[in-house]
């Protein structure tokens, strides 16, 4: 009869054999991340690493993220923006584990996140470039500037109402609406809340979904902000989206992002106008409109100006007007030591109409002079006074 | 019911006025009546002008809430 041991003794072999391979070895590995299931409580995460040729299944080994290494997966989700689920391809080093219980295991101590980064911007370009080639007439590549028909839509004078779309409840929503309601020029907005969830697999789905209702609404909406609140949400993807962002890039309604991401720029930002976070975008909404006051109280300045102007030279030439009247009066003649003559209280213009022996007055400022001619000469010599 | 002069139409009278002074085309007898006239002339435009001064600032004031300088 065979020899029967134990179990234990059978998987101790086991065990001594991995070890006397493995032990204090890493390695780095490619491969497939499925069935995540993140313990954030006790920093566990248990998922299966998997690679495929084509459709097939070409191994797969059940992994761990003990809570020494759980902190890779929070910063590969800060540094990438990408939730760390199923079905992302990943390069991370693993240690080869075996436990008599629980059998064999591959313990993941890092992530390479250089290589995800490469993986994401790859995908990313490739959108882009996609969007350029296949909207020749509403997507644009100017000089590294994406120039798309709604980021060139010029905005009303002044902002009034707005289609808000965002997540019920977030800190996006709550952090646009407090900036808006308090703004410092007391500007009333009318906003109005196309409420979605703006993370996961179908978020950009939904976001488009609003965007349709806002394009049907019978509001003539003057602006659409896409705001996203900061904090654990670090689910980029979706604004990624070519179909969104194609969306975007065609709107007949600016579109402002405020999505917030310090990293980098999704490229719906690049389809649309871009202000980093929900607060930015409200703020901008009302300095804009305190542009269009600006400008205003100039136009009246300049105006009430012009009309002062025009006041102010009407007076003058009344006042010349006035200066020459005066000086025509008869006093303001013999004030200037001309003398009027009179032949029986009539004035005497032509001197023809002296004779001699005439008894004349000749009236000066003050007083009048009564005098009888006795002679009369032409003045040849006189030169013009 | 004669009709009430405009400011135009009476400077311009005031104008023909002060040109005949400017360049002694007025007869000395004639001299007091046309001052006279001119003078009446100078107080309706200088009353319109007033008015419309005032107006326009009141307009003004009104309409603009200036800025603190």
């Amino acid at each position: 009869m065979t020899d029967i041991i134990k179990l234990s003794a059978l998987v101790e072999q086991i065990q001594e054999t991995i070890q006397d391979r493995f032990e204090g070895q890493s390695y780095w590995v490619a491969a497939r991340i499925m069935n995540v299931k993140k313990y954030e409580s006790n920093r566990r995460c248990y998922l299966t690493l998997e690679e495929y040729e084509k459709m097939n299944k070409k191994a797969e080994m059940r992994s761990v993220f003990w809570a020494t290494a759980y902190s890779e997966i929070e910063k590969f989700e800060k540094i990438t923006g990408q939730v760390f689920k199923d079905g992302i391809e990943i390069i991370c080093r693993v240690k080869v584990r075996f436990h008599q219980v629980y059998g064999l295991n591959l313990d993941i101590v890092q992530i390479d996140l250089a290589h995800t980064l490469g993986t994401l911007e790859l995908e990313r370009q490739q959108t882009l470039d996609r969007l350029v080639k296949e909207n020749p007439g509403t997507i644009q590549l100017f000089d590294g500037v994406y120039v798309t028909y709604n980021n060139r839509l010029p905005l009303p004078p002044v902002i009034e109402n707005i289609a808000l779309i965002t997540a019920p409840n977030s800190d996006g929503q709550r952090d646009f609406r407090q900036e808006i309601a308090k703004n410092k020029h007391q500007y009333t907005f009318s906003v109005k809340e196309f409420l979605t969830t703006i993370q996961g697999d179908n978020a950009h789905k939904m976001i488009v979904e609003q965007l349709r209702l806002i394009e049907k609404s019978t509001v003539p909406f003057d602006v659409v902000a896409i705001v996203r609140g900061g904090g654990s949400q670090t689910d980029f993807k979706p604004f990624d989206d070519y179909e969104l962002c194609r969306y975007i890039a065609t709107f007949q309604i600016p579109v402002f992002t405020g999505i917030g991401h310090d990293r980098n720029q999704s490229i719906a930002d690049l389809m649309a106008r871009e202000q980093k976070t929900p607060t930015k975008v409200a703020s901008l909404f009302v300095e804009h409109n305190f542009e269009f006051e600006n400008k205003l109280i100039e136009l009246k300045i300049s105006l009430f100006e012009t009309i002062k102007r025009q006041i102010q030279k009407t007076k003058e030439r009344l006042e010349n007007a006035k200066r020459i009247v005066k000086l025509s009066s008869p006093r303001a003649i013999l004030n200037r030591g001309f003398a009027i003559i009179t032949i029986n209280g009539k004035i005497i213009t032509d001197p023809g109409n002296i004779k001699e022996n005439a008894e004349l007055q000749t009236i000066l400022r003050d007083e009048t002079i009564y005098s009888t001619v006795t002679k009369k000469s032409k003045d040849e010599k006189r030169t013009d006074l | 019911m004669k009709k009430e002069l405009t400011y135009n139409l009476a400077f311009a009278e005031l104008e023909t006025l002060v040109d005949q002074l400017e360049e002694g085309g007025v007869e000395l007898e004639e001299l007091p009546a046309k001052i006279k006239q001119a003078n009446e002339l100078i107080k309706i435009c200088e009353m319109k002008l007033r008015k419309t001064s005032d107006e326009a600032e009141d307009a003004i004031k009104k309409t603009i809430n200036l800025p603190d300088k």
